[in-house]
């Protein structure tokens, strides 16, 4: 595989062959990612000014909020990442006429990978390097961390209920955590499904 | 010897927790023995009629089963072969399997016959200290004759050498309540819990779970033990907040609520199945824990009492009752509590032949047994017991015939877990034992571990521990009804010793410490438990004194004059039971010990060959050999000259970058780095120097300024993350007033070094037409963003490394693959070559630029020649230590430029610098070469390095001392800049 090529997952099943495959991955392109920090003390009108711009308040705790156009992902006190596919190829001028004055916007859409992983295994799967409690009555939809895998930082957050969760990793890491996470599935099964955003 | 496999001769017609439909065969020392599904390897060989399973440690002393659990500390075995191979397992723990090979341990040249036994006879040279006394002198004999002697003889099984083929793994877990023990009062707790609704850890390191209660013969609610223990089992099962994990042993508790428990996923397999760890490590984060650990039978000390057939009481009733399994068949049983009666009257139910209950105390004997008022105070047996000696409290002397003697000299909760924190365990005079002390916070004790001895009130303790968490947690929670026991008699006055005894009186089994040893420390002044421990190396076995330590207190309390109490515990430590290195590395092996990092353009750099190295977390190019380049001398020198005479590309993504915005930016800056940033014009960049607190260099890099208040900061590869937590701790900590904001971007970013006297050219063929490259409109030192012809977006940094006309070009990462091809393809008629590691690092050296040898922590600006860049007019990190005398002293070996008189002699980093005609001894040390490398430009080997008062000494003659590869050469001192000292090339 070809750590440099714009797809990183390539479609198909590894680690054990029968049965539905315990964890579904799929890499999200398409994807713009900025860094959002508050200027000094401003961290509540930032908030407020997002939701003028963008009917999404920033969370002030570790949760995610978002809409159809931009989701932003609470990164440590007064930092975000900003997810969206809406920017049109520039995310920093996407935020900035409404944040650019409360807060430094950094583009980051290519230090990062962003995949998801799903199925019947993945908290079991995830329990072999994620430090967490992802249990339900501990961690739901739209909670967030920022935690780490196999010395691996990575950015998690739930995003459905059956459960499914989003994690952004260093682009660099990426392989060295691909090759964790499906050494970590493979007595459940490992299915690397068709990019979504892709196009 | 080999074929028909026997008939267990020892087994039941019936009973017992074993599938007779599922017979397994498995090898035990060559032979082929058969058991069942649910045997043990102990309780196979128990059915099969084996005694003798191994040879002691010192003295190689034949040995049998004592236990039949986790404490077990002689039947060690050799499990599996080759690869797999696993010395010291415990017979006891290892579930059977068809086709398991096992093999005896610490004999030679055969269990029955061992060559080394004759030191039962050297008897008095292995007493305690013996290591100490013996091996004294002379001193030098120690590492080449008696070490190698002693770990032959004293081996406890071999290691297997080859890699070992299977994988382990790491995993965590949370819960509300972890309770550890699945005996009756970890049953108990776990149902209430579970039935509230608390997210519940259930672990036990038998695969049968129910402890005790498999064992015994006892009702409940009129029904065996072990069908109320398989309906709690089937309940919990069906709880969803309920997780049982079987074959689990819990090692360590630690801070803040978390344990640490190996779990033997696939011992119980030939090997595990594909994709599936052999064993796996949990970390357990838990908010109440209920310690349900059960507690440890004690031997009974007498003379030989070590004899193959001498067995603990509840030992012989595990095999019997839960096997199906008998001991032997004409039993003698000697216990200072009323279970002797219990095990006298399963024997007998058992089809044995009880002759006598030994007991010293007045106490009620079971149907059909002679009671005798008195003690054993020896066993008799060659390989193994053939009958006992009775003292009887009349007096009377007298020899019974047996094959088995079930002894029982109390119980021991097992309370490791409770003392990992620093908690002593307190005497209780009433139970004769230590129970646990202060507890680890979040932890209670329930059950025989704390001294709950009969079922009914383990299963009420397990109860009440279970309603107090949920209690704690907010849960409602109700008593689940607890089963009518059938009645239980747990009367105890407990022995300690026999009086008067011939033959060796074992207390340590594994590590053949008698009470005769305990004597000895004691008469030597070593009086303290701690002292004794480790005079003795009592409980310092794999087992770590499990059976042992109480009698082992209870003898040094006796010959000390004080009480077990005053005598006190030794310490325990995590874990409780061996763990595997391997379990602890988990998937950190190998290739994965810790994560890689690649830069985007990995791929190219695998296509074009390179030879990689590792700096840090990252993989780079070394260097791109050719055919025909027989070192990688060639390969970098033709590097070194593509780059110098046409143009090179080296990917240099590594380098830390930091994007750094805020009105307060400039002024952040001024205060990081050494130099000033105020006249840095937007578009522009600058080289930096940053020193630690302690005045010392920390890092360099460049500094360009993006816009107003924006900047992107770089910093060497190897200091990327130490300087980014070093700017967060400046901001958070000592300058929290100053409206900074900064992240990394070390990742958004691919990075390419374009160098030499066409790199001009060569961008001018990527970068798309509409802008200016000219010196004039993108001189030295130019900053900007701008695109590519196929719309790329990039920043283009005019900077140089090499010394050449030189570039530094950043791509999002996504593109940089891309533009890495786009820059060769284009380069392609200009000669562009790529370049690694080395050839970056022979140019930087021919430049007399500094880099991470130089920048060693242990050198100051003025070391390096950047003293003039110490800023006047502002305060900075490290500004106030940079001055102190030892810092500016100039004596202090500085920064010079090295090369070799003789033009063809060939020097290296790390030899040291001395004077001509000197001695070259530390004291004439007046420093080393930081960094070496052959020129290409010049021809000859070049280097760098720090010598004494270096830069008043250009034109000397000083000499490199490479005692580690054997070189002496005569250097000629010289300024650091062997290539373009005036710098033209980097601004045409």
């Amino acid at each position: 595989m070809s750590e440099g090529s714009n797809s990183v997952l390539i479609p198909g099943r590894t680690g054990r062959a029968d049965g539905r495959a315990g964890l579904l991955v799929r890499e999200c392109q398409g994807l713009a990612l900025a860094s959002l920090v508050a200027r000094r003390g401003r961290v509540r009108e930032a908030a407020e000014a997002a939701r003028a711009a963008f009917g999404v308040a920033l969370p002030l705790v570790a949760r995610a909020a978002g809409n159809e156009r931009v989701t932003f992902v609470w990164a440590g006190p007064g930092q975000w990442l900003v997810e969206t596919s809406d920017a049109r190829g520039d995310i920093e001028a996407f935020l900035a006429p409404a944040l650019g004055s409360l807060a430094a916007i950094c583009d980051q859409s290519d230090s990062r990978v962003v995949i998801e992983l799903a199925g019947t295994a993945v908290r079991d799967v995830l329990a072999k390097g994620v430090p967490i409690d992802l249990h339900p009555r501990a961690f739901g939809v739209g909670d967030v961390a920022l935690t780490a895998a196999h010395h691996v930082g990575l950015h998690l957050r739930q995003v459905s209920e059956e459960p499914r969760y989003r994690i952004s990793v260093v682009r660099s890491y990426f392989g060295s955590f691909r090759h964790w996470l499906e050494s970590s599935a493979a007595e459940f099964g490992c299915e690397v499904l068709a990019p979504l955003g892709a196009g | 010897m080999s074929g028909g496999a026997s008939t267990q001769p020892r087994r039941l017609a019936s009973g017992g927790a074993i599938d007779r439909s599922q017979p397994l065969e498995f090898r035990f020392d060559g032979r082929t023995y058969t058991g069942y599904a649910g045997d043990t390897l102990a309780s196979a060989l128990v059915a099969n009629g084996v005694r003798l399973l191994g040879r002691s440690f010192k003295y190689h002393r034949p040995r049998g089963l004592l236990c039949a659990g986790p404490e077990e500390p002689n039947a060690l075995v050799e499990l599996r072969d080759g690869a797999r191979r696993e010395p010291n397992t415990r017979a006891t723990v290892v579930e059977l399997f068809g086709g398991l090979e096992a093999a005896s341990q610490n004999r030679w040249p055969s269990l029955a016959f061992d060559v080394l036994a004759v030191n039962r006879w050297l008897g008095p040279v292995f007493a305690a200290g013996f290591y100490y006394k013996t091996f004294m002198w002379p001193a030098a004999f120690w590492e080449r004759l008696y070490e190698p002697l002693i770990r032959r003889a004293a081996g406890l099984g071999r290691i297997a050498t080859g890699p070992d083929p299977d994988g382990y793994e790491k995993s965590y877990a949370f819960c509300d309540l972890l309770v550890i023990g699945a005996g009756p009062a970890g049953l108990a707790a776990a149902l209430t819990a579970g039935r509230a609704g608390l997210r519940v850890l259930l672990i036990d390191e038998d695969f049968l779970p129910g402890g005790r209660l498999n064992a015994e013969r006892q009702l409940l609610d009129g029904r065996p033990a072990r069908e109320w223990a398989a309906a709690a089992v089937a309940e919990l099962g069906s709880l969803p907040s309920v997780r049982l994990m079987r074959r689990t042993t819990v090692v360590g508790c630690y801070d803040h609520g978390v344990y640490g428990a190996l779990e033997r996923v696939h011992d119980h397999r030939p090997a595990p199945p594909p994709f599936e760890p052999r064993q796996r490590l949990w970390r357990i984060a838990c908010r109440h824990c209920v310690l349900a650990s059960g507690a440890y039978e004690r031997p009974l000390l007498f003379g030989d009492n070590d004899l193959p057939g001498v067995m603990l009481a509840g030992a012989v009733r595990t095999y019997a009752n839960r096997f199906a399994a008998l001991a032997g068949r004409r039993a003698v049983v000697f216990a200072d509590n009323d279970e002797g009666a219990v095990t006298a009257a399963d024997l007998v139910a058992a089809g044995a032949d009880v002759v006598a209950l030994v007991d010293p105390r007045t106490a009620p004997g079971a149907t059909g047994v002679e009671r005798i008022a008195g003690v054993v105070r020896r066993a008799i047996g060659g390989q193994g017991l053939r009958g006992v000696e009775i003292l009887a409290a009349d007096g009377s002397v007298r020899r019974i015939a047996c094959d088995l003697l079930a002894m029982s000299g109390g119980w021991s909760p097992a309370l490791q877990l409770t003392a990992h924190h620093g908690g002593r365990p307190r005497w209780d005079d009433r139970l004769g034992t230590f129970l646990p002390g202060t507890l680890p916070a979040g932890m209670m004790v329930a059950g025989a571990a704390n001294g709950d001895f009969t079922t009914e009130a383990a299963l009420a303790a397990g109860v009440r521990a279970a309603l107090a968490a949920a209690a704690a947690l907010g849960h409602a929670a109700a008593p689940v009804a607890l089963p009518s026991v059938s009645p239980e008699s747990v009367g105890h006055r407990p022995l300690w010793e026999v009086a008067g005894t011939r033959g060796k009186c074992f207390v340590d089994f594994q590590h053949d410490v008698a009470v005769t040893d305990i004597e000895l420390a004691e008469r030597e002044g070593y009086r303290a438990a701690e002292h004794m421990k480790r005079y003795t190396t009592l409980g310092m076995a794999t087992d770590q004194g499990k059976t042992a330590s109480l009698n082992g207190l209870a003898v040094l309390a006796a010959r000390t004059g004080r009480s077990i109490a005053a005598t006190g515990t030794t310490t325990f430590r995590p874990p409780v039971v061996p763990v595997a290195i391997g379990a602890l590395a988990g998937t950190h092996r190998g290739r994965d010990f810790r994560p890689l990092r690649l830069t985007a353009a990995h791929a190219w750099a695998v296509e074009q060959g390179a030879i990689f190295m590792e700096t840090g977390p990252w993989l780079r190019a070394q260097y791109f050999p050719r055919p025909g380049e027989p070192t990688w001398l060639e390969s970098v020198t033709r590097e070194v000259n593509a780059t110098r005479q046409a143009v090179g590309v080296c990917d240099v993504s590594t380098l830390g970058k930091i994007d750094l915005q805020g009105p307060d930016a400039c002024e952040f800056l001024e205060r990081l780095y050494v130099n000033g940033w105020r006249t840095l014009a937007v578009g522009r960049a600058r080289y930096g120097l940053m020193l630690r607190e302690d005045g010392m260099v920390m890092d360099d890099g460049t500094v360009s300024r993006l816009g107003e208040h924006r900047y992107l900061i770089t910093t060497t590869t190897a200091n990327a993350v130490a300087v980014f937590q070093h700017m967060q701790w400046c901001h958070q900590v000592l300058w929290p007033g100053l409206d900074v904001q900064f992240v990394s971007v070390s990742d958004q970013w691919a990075q390419y070094s374009v160098a030499g006297p066409r790199a001009r050219e060569l961008l001018r063929a990527v970068v798309a037409a509409e802008h200016d490259l000219s010196n004039e409109a993108f001189p030295y030192m130019a900053a900007g963003t701008l695109r590519l012809r196929d719309d790329t977006v990039a920043r283009l940094f005019r900077i140089s490394f090499s010394g050449e006309h030189a570039y530094e070009i950043a791509v999002p990462a996504r593109a940089g693959e891309r533009v890495v091809r786009m820059l060769m393809a284009a380069g392609a008629p200009l000669g562009v070559t790529p370049y690694g590691l080395e050839a970056l690092g022979a140019m930087r050296i021919e430049k007399g630029h500094v880099a991470g040898n130089e920048l060693s922590g242990q050198t100051t600006a003025h070391d390096l020649g950047f003293g003039k860049m110490l800023s006047t007019k502002k305060d900075y990190i490290g500004a106030v230590l940079a001055r102190r005398a030892a810092l500016t002293d100039p004596d202090r070996p500085r920064l010079v430029g090295l090369a070799p008189v003789g033009r063809g002699d060939r020097f290296g980093a790390g030899a040291h610098l001395v004077r001509r005609g000197v001695e070259p001894v530390a004291a004439a040390d007046e420093g080393y070469v930081t960094s070496a490398a052959f020129s290409p430009t010049l021809g000859h080997w070049i280097g760098l390095g720090l010598l004494r008062r270096g830069p008043e000494r250009h034109g000397e003659r000083v000499v490199a001392f490479d005692p580690l590869r054997g070189r002496r050469t005569e250097l000629e001192v010289r300024d650091p800049v062997f290539v373009d000292p005036a710098g033209e090339r980097l601004r045409v």
